[in-house]
């Protein structure tokens, strides 16, 4: 299937779906005013790609420095549908990038995993 | 205390619905499942929401603190705003104050020609009455002698008088310019009459220079408005002149033209003919601090303080402009009574 790549505006992240590689990132900050408009897409590839993913290895990167309130549910959902993939067979990896200083992206990032029990979790700190 | 808990009445129903599923253990295989799956799905919701009003509470508490510092920072902004406002202001007095002291030493200089010819006049009809009155004592007195001291009295007399006169009058001239200067209070006066005293007043600047300073005034015109601030915006002008439109030993001509266009304001052009301001620099010239003089004696104020008095207490306005042919030229347009 066709890759996604999206470039960031000022209000919304840059999105690089490589699914032939199986790496998958988000990057920069979230706060659009129409939130579907931004996440329709992401999830409607993110839905086709997962299922058939079943076996294969995915990473996805959030590297995000600010997001909003609709943009964190958003999140939510995307971080379901990654669990219940990972459940039906894709091992997945989601590696949670925060600045050093910036202790609340590490705290949502601490949040954000609570629910996963098949998703490998990773805080990464970003000197 | 009991404590508050957000999600109260939501773990309650959670109870309820845990409840019911223990009641409902009997029920058909669908149903349970169905039970199951709306209570794992509400509770993840519930769950969510937890999150969700975490992640709310910290971005606003972020908002909170980027604000305050917004704050801050703007605050000191403001102050720093306000001080150099205030350097400014002070700068701008000091300028005004040089102007004066300049005024003055030029007083002085003036006033030292009449008053040294009525000193020298007065020492010598002192000579002269000190010698008829040995030779009236001795009587020794001819008709010659006293013929000659009666035209000696005559002459000094004359002299002493008329340059006593002049001195009188420049000090009545000078102590008005310099009084306007510093009160900025508001009269009637003469336009054409208090150019001719503010010229005169820099006289001493005008002939050390040299050039030739033409006034095409009507007479009669009557204004009232502040004769201080005029007499400075003139003296900046002239000053301007002298200083940075022409090379030393070089001679050319000021001119002062007063027109008035329509009844109620005039038009004051003031012009040099000398090397004139540059195309890129005209819309500078008026700007606090800009000069093309900095460590040679330029503060970069007259034009600035020139631009405030015209169009703060003159109620006019003024723009320059350096024609083709070269020179300087300052159009000026005021009400008669701003
Ligand atoms: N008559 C003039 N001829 C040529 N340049 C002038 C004249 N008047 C003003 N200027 C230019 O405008 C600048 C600003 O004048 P001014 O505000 O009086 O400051 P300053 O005289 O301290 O330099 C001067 O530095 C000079 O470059
Ligand atoms: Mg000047």
């Amino acid at each position: 299937m066709d890759n996604l790549k999206i470039a960031a505006t000022e209000r919304s992240p840059a999105v690089d779906f490589d699914f032939a590689a199986g790496r998958l990132s988000l990057k920069g900050e979230s706060y659009p005013e129409d939130a579907s408009a931004v996440f329709g897409p992401i999830f409607a590839a993110l839905e086709a790609f997962l299922g058939a993913a079943r076996g294969r290895e995915v990473t996805f990167d959030f590297d995000l420095t600010y997001f909003n309130s609709s943009s964190a549910k958003a999140l939510m959902n995307m971080f379901q549908m990654l669990d219940q993939s990972a459940d039906a067979g894709c091992r997945l990896t989601v590696n949670w990038f925060y600045a050093a200083d910036d202790d609340t992206m590490k705290e949502f990032g601490e949040d954000f995993c609570e629910d996963l029990s098949h998703v490998t979790f990773n805080l990464v700190s970003v000197e | 205390m009991s404590s508050f808990n957000l999600f109260d009445a939501e773990e309650k129903s959670l109870e309820q619905a845990e409840d019911l599923r223990r009641r409902l253990e009997q029920a058909p295989g669908p149903v349970r499942d169905g039970i199951a799956s709306l209570i794992e799905a509400y509770s993840r919701s519930v769950r969510e929401q937890r999150r969700l009003v975490r992640v709310s509470d910290r971005l606003q508490a972020q908002l909170a603190s980027v604000n305050q510092e917004l704050g801050k920072r703007k605050a000191e902004a403001e102050d720093a705003l306000e001080s150099l406002k205030a350097a400014q202001e002070s700068l701008v007095q000091a300028e005004k104050l040089a102007s004066l002291g300049a005024l003055v030493g030029g007083v002085a200089h003036e006033i030292n020609t009449p008053v040294g010819i009525a000193l020298s006049c007065a020492s010598h009809l002192a000579d002269s009455t000190a010698a008829i009155a040995k030779l009236f004592e001795a009587d020794d007195i001819s008709v010659d002698d006293f013929e000659r001291f009666m035209a000696t009295v005559k002459d000094t007399t004359g002299l002493i008088l008329s340059n006593v006169e002049r001195a009188a009058e420049l000090i009545r001239s000078f102590k008005q310019v310099a009084v306007d200067r510093t009160s900025s209070e508001r009269r009637r006066f003469d336009l054409a009459a208090y150019i001719r005293e503010t010229l005169a007043s820099l006289g001493p600047h005008l002939r050390q220079a040299g050039h030739a300073v033409r006034l095409a005034c009507p007479d009669g015109i009557v204004m009232d408005s502040y004769p201080g601030a005029l007499s400075q915006v003139l003296g900046n002008f002239i000053m301007n002149s002298l200083v940075h439109g022409f090379d030393p030993g070089q001679l050319g001509t000021l001119s002062i033209t007063v027109e008035q266009e329509e009844a109620g304001s005039v038009r004051l052009v003031y012009a040099d003919d000398g090397k004139g301001v540059p195309e890129d620099h005209l819309g500078r010239i008026f700007d606090p601090f800009f000069t093309t003089r900095r460590g040679s004696g330029g503060s970069g104020l007259g034009l600035h303080i020139v631009y405030n008095l015209v169009t703060g207490p003159l109620g006019g306005s003024v723009a320059a402009e350096s024609p083709e042919g070269g020179g300087t030229v300052f159009t000026l347009s005021m009400p008669l009574s701003p």
